[in-house]
């Protein structure tokens, strides 16, 4: 498990790479950054990397990237890009997307 | 259907489509929510994207168009065809967001639309968007599958129109529109500020569509359900602005083509009216609206001829053998006729097309026959209405306009046209056919004639090769004769005719040789008299010259006798005593 801080699509150290969209301080989001933010914790420790863009202060921002909802996380790499939206309350789902069985796995 | 524009309080923004804005009282609300809601291809969208475009276009208001369902490159191709010119407008006019969430995406919560609204807003700014429609937003709320959030965030868009006063306008599908369908979205028609439904439903067999304005807050609207079309140049909506158009005064007077008709018409029909022509199959309804549209030609006149069912060919033809010319007119240019399969579309469809006819061609003189035939399509009611909005349309645009109307034999002396259009009408004529004497004849009444006097006498219909007339009536025991018992009145009329002139110059003769026997009599008398004069004056002349001729001689003849007497006497005495003989003797021989 190499720390690494590139980004970029293929990560070949397999760091994860997050952009998540949020709407300030907007209780879906909250929780969505929340729960992003332990699950990345708990998963990757090291090798996880969140960038946090708010749809209120860049706008156009959300609309180049094609993001119409909040909470939106969207795991740039590894790859294949992915995007979840909601507040990830639910985390089996939430793995489920990312591909990783509901345990610790680098 | 009575309402006024907006007034007061309540801005509205104009749709720009024809007729929407007469059943809303002026359009949108604007910076509210506006929502269309109907079944698959109803006509949401193009309804929702025409507002956006007219709003571009005619106003230079740019808009945002949200799409939660279609692809937006194929939906601007798609609505190429209504000639909106969209990828010009997509440059600057107008913004086409796709707005689809992918299938790849998982949800994985709650989540609200924060992020749209916050780019859209940012945008609108941008290009000074006044206008925002969300299509089919029902896509993206099902995602949320959960009501209250729904409800949520329909709140949230409506309070985001409200703060950026922006108009918006939401489509939303709805399978059927039943109570249990709606009630799934039946939160959506209370938290709007209008609501329109759109239905598209299967009459007899012919597709109708409709739209209601079953809500709006804060302003009168129509509350009937209104027929649409969506034409090839965008949607049309059905509805007169309910107010009558102020009927232009009568006058001046065109020919129905029919010389004698025009007579009994004290010069023709005026201008600018609706004339209806009624009568079974066969009579010759036709025939008057070709000769209807010869005299407009004729007059160097634009005419239009709406037939339905029938090939122009054929009618043209038809016509030539009654003396009618319609060729040379269409080679000019003066005359277009539209030939229409009734069954092709719905009655709503057919008037968009003869108003779209109208509008290009702008002829002074329009005849469809017949146009009872749109009861075919779509019922009675809607082919009234239909005949309503043409009688108005031409009326307000000066259009001498000739209908005809097939009555379906029931009982053709009812007189009652199946599309009751008779009281709109301000001539109305109608053919029968007059059966006596072993013949069916045509027969032409006047029944109607606003604005004139007319004669209420049944006159016959003469078809032949060198053109149509109307006969005089010719009555006998209160009946009017045609055909082959008119012809023989008509021939017993001449005959007596005759038989009376000669008389009368039998007369003239007679007098004449009385005349001559009088001159000749006087003259004979004259004679007479004449004669008989002279002879007087003879006489008189005669008794004249010796007034005691006859006297005279008498004395003469006594006095010389008695001369005689004594000389005789005295001779005697001197030879012996004398012979009185001798000397009457002597005196003889003196």
């Amino acid at each position: 498990m190499n720390p690494s801080t590139a980004i970029s699509g293929h990560s070949t150290n397999g760091a994860y790479f997050f952009r998540i969209y949020v709407a300030g301080g907007a209780p879906n989001s909250v929780r969505a950054l929340a729960n992003l933010d332990s699950l990345c914790r708990k998963h990757f420790p090291e090798s996880h990397r969140i960038e946090v863009i708010d749809v209120l202060l860049e706008p156009m921002r959300a609309l180049g990237d094609a993001v119409l909802v909040t909470p939106t996380v969207v795991k740039v790499s590894p790859a294949p890009e992915q995007e979840i939206i909601g507040n990830l309350s639910d985390e089996g789902e939430v793995l489920r997307a990312l591909g990783l069985p509901a345990k610790e796995n680098p | 259907m009575n309402h006024k524009k907006s007034e007061g309080a309540l801005e509205k923004i104009a749709s720009g489509i024809e007729g929407f804005d007469d059943i809303t009282g002026g359009g949108l609300p604007r910076d509210g929510t506006t929502i269309l809601i109907g079944g698959p291809g109803c006509g949401k969208t193009v309804l929702a994207l025409q507002m956006l475009v007219h709003n571009a276009v005619q106003d230079d208001v740019p808009g945002m168009f949200v799409a939660f369902e279609e692809d937006t490159k194929r939906l601007i191709a798609n609505t190429e065809s209504f000639g909106w010119k969209l990828r010009e407008l997509a440059k600057k006019r107008l913004f086409f967001l796709s707005a689809r969430i992918s299938p790849e995406t998982v949800i994985a919560g709650s989540f609200d639309l924060t992020a749209l609204l916050a780019s859209l807003e940012a945008k609108a700014l941008e290009m000074g968007a006044k206008l925002v429609v969300f299509d089919a937003l029902d896509v993206l709320l099902t995602l949320l599958d959960d009501p209250a959030a729904e409800r949520r965030e329909l709140y949230r868009i409506q309070h985001w129109l409200s703060r950026t006063g922006l108009t918006g306008i939401l489509t939303a599908k709805v399978e059927e529109c039943t109570s249990a369908r709606l009630l799934r979205y039946g939160f959506m028609p209370f938290m709007a500020d209008c609501v329109v439904l759109l239905r598209q439903r299967v009459l007899e067999r012919v597709a109708v569509r409709e739209m209601r304005v079953l809500k709006y807050r804060g302003s009168r609207h129509a509350l009937n359900e209104v027929p649409f079309v969506i034409t090839d140049s965008g949607i049309e909506v059905g509805a007169s602005n309910g107010v009558h158009p102020e009927p232009q005064p009568f006058k001046e007077r065109i020919s129905t083509g029919i010389a004698r008709l025009d007579e009994m018409l004290h010069g023709g029909i005026y201008r600018g009216t609706n004339a209806l022509i009624t009568g079974s199959a066969g009579t010759g309804k036709s025939t008057l609206s070709g000769l209807f549209v010869e005299a407009a030609c004729q007059r160097g006149e634009r005419a239009l001829f709406v037939s339905f069912d029938e090939n122009s060919c054929d009618i043209v033809r038809d016509l030539a053998s009654v003396g009618v010319q319609l060729t040379p007119h269409l080679k000019s240019g003066l005359l277009r006729m539209e030939a229409i399969r009734t069954e092709s579309a719905g009655a709503e469809d057919h008037l968009v097309r003869i108003k779209h006819l109208i509008r290009g061609f702008q002829p002074a003189c329009v005849a469809v026959d017949p146009f009872s035939a749109l009861v075919k399509v779509g019922g009675e009611l809607a082919a009234r209405n239909v005949a309503e909005r043409l009688i108005y349309l031409c009326r307000n645009q000066r259009i001498t306009l000739l209908l005809t109307s097939l009555l379906e034999g029931k009982d053709p002396a009812l007189e009652t046209t199946p599309l009751h259009v008779s009281t709109l009408a301000d001539t109305w004529m109608q053919i029968s056919y007059s059966l006596n004497g072993g013949e069916r004849n045509r027969a032409l009444t006047i029944i109607k004639s606003r604005g004139s006097k007319h004669s209420n006498q049944m006159r016959e219909l003469i078809f032949s090769d060198t053109g149509i007339t109307l006969a005089d009536p010719y009555t006998a025991g209160g009946e009017v004769l045609m055909g082959t018992l008119r012809i023989e009145k008509e021939n017993r009329v001449a005959a007596d005719r005759e038989r009376q002139r000669h008389e009368l110059e039998q007369k003239d003769r007679e007098i004449e040789l009385l005349h001559l026997e009088g001159d000749l009599r006087v003259e004979a008398a004259r004679r007479d008299l004449q004669t008989r004069r002279e002879e007087l004056e003879r006489l008189t002349v005669a008794s004249k010259a010796q007034p005691d001729g006859k006297a005279l001689r008498e004395d003469e003849v006594v006095r010389r006798r008695d001369k005689k007497l004594v000389s005789e006497q005295t001779l005697r005495g001197k030879t012996n005593g004398g012979h009185p003989r001798s000397r009457a003797k002597v005196r003889s021989k003196k």
